[in-house]
């Protein structure tokens, strides 16, 4: 039940993180505010790191360089959200960006790039896929 | 509403992309030490990207409120449930309950117009909608492994 409350919650705050940010934008711009938000995310991140001393900056060498950079995604990542919150609304940004995540995700395991194991199709994935699709048409309908 | 769809696909395979390349980081560092990177390179890029875009106006704060600045606590609120969710149930069930969770309070907030976004009116349409979306995702994340020769 534990479980089930902080993934519910967590879903929760991802929600509401896009939501501020497209908020935020309207005040004081699209890129101050990508700016703002993730320095403070990057500091309190970094505080929490000094309490709980989980510090592995060391072992960051046995990561791959190209696998570091995943953070610069972040830029685009919450300019675009703004951008399509304000066009379309949260409800169908969320569910065509879920779309979009699972379908890439799906389509690297399935090629098996950046070193996933490789995995055959599933029935079910393909019909996950498809009714997602269904239910943005039918939102945006 | 093209250019909206557009740039919320862009954003959800960056995503994708961003949590593929995270889990090989913190496979090594940890959580903490992966949020903190990932967050410090996303202002890092941003305030580059800002200043190329806005020169001197990334700097013009105008109608700046108190809490804009802590806004970004939001997103150590997401990792800490999400790990704390793991967990307990498991990267799969806990990243499913987790998707539609999403969903859903994103149409509550389209709903009741919270933090003065505009209000997209409820419609049963846009319930059903959210519905046959989250069991999509349930299916595609929690269904069996039954794979067909491709």
């Amino acid at each position: 039940m534990k479980g089930i409350i902080f993934a519910i919650l967590g879903g929760a705050f991802i929600t509401l993180q896009s939501v501020a940010n497209a908020r935020i934008s309207l005040d004081i711009g699209t890129w101050q505010t990508a700016t703002i938000t993730q320095l403070t995310g990057f500091i309190a991140a970094f505080l929490i790191l000094l309490v709980i001393k989980d510090r592995n900056f060391k072992n960051l060498r046995q990561v791959q360089p190209l696998y570091l950079i995943g953070g610069t995604f972040g830029a685009i990542v919450v300019f675009s959200s703004i951008m399509a919150i304000q066009q379309i609304g949260v409800t169908l940004t969320v569910a065509v960006l879920l779309i979009a995540q699972l379908f890439l995700t799906f389509i690297i395991d399935r090629k098996g790039w950046f070193g996933m194991d490789k995995q055959n199709m599933s029935l079910s994935q393909i019909l996950g896929i498809t009714m997602m699709v269904v239910g943005v048409v039918i939102l945006s309908l | 509403m093209l250019i909206g769809i557009l740039f919320a696909l862009l954003a959800g395979s960056l995503v994708g992309l961003q949590n593929i390349f995270n889990s090989k980081v913190s496979v090594h560092t940890g959580s903490w030490t992966t949020t903190t990177l990932v967050l410090g390179l996303g202002f890092v890029a941003s305030f580059l990207i800002g200043l190329l875009v806005e020169g001197k106006n990334l700097f013009a704060l105008h109608n700046m409120e108190p809490w804009y600045w802590v806004s970004g606590l939001i997103g150590v609120g997401v990792v800490t449930c999400i790990v704390q969710g793991i967990n307990y149930l498991g990267a799969t069930f806990a990243i499913s309950i987790s998707l539609a969770s999403q969903l859903a309070f994103a149409l509550l907030w389209d709903s009741f117009g919270w933090l003065g976004l505009e209000k997209v009116p409820f419609t049963s349409q846009q319930l059903i909608g959210v519905m046959v979306v989250v069991a999509g995702v349930l299916v595609f994340k929690l269904g069996g492994k039954k794979h067909i020769s491709a």
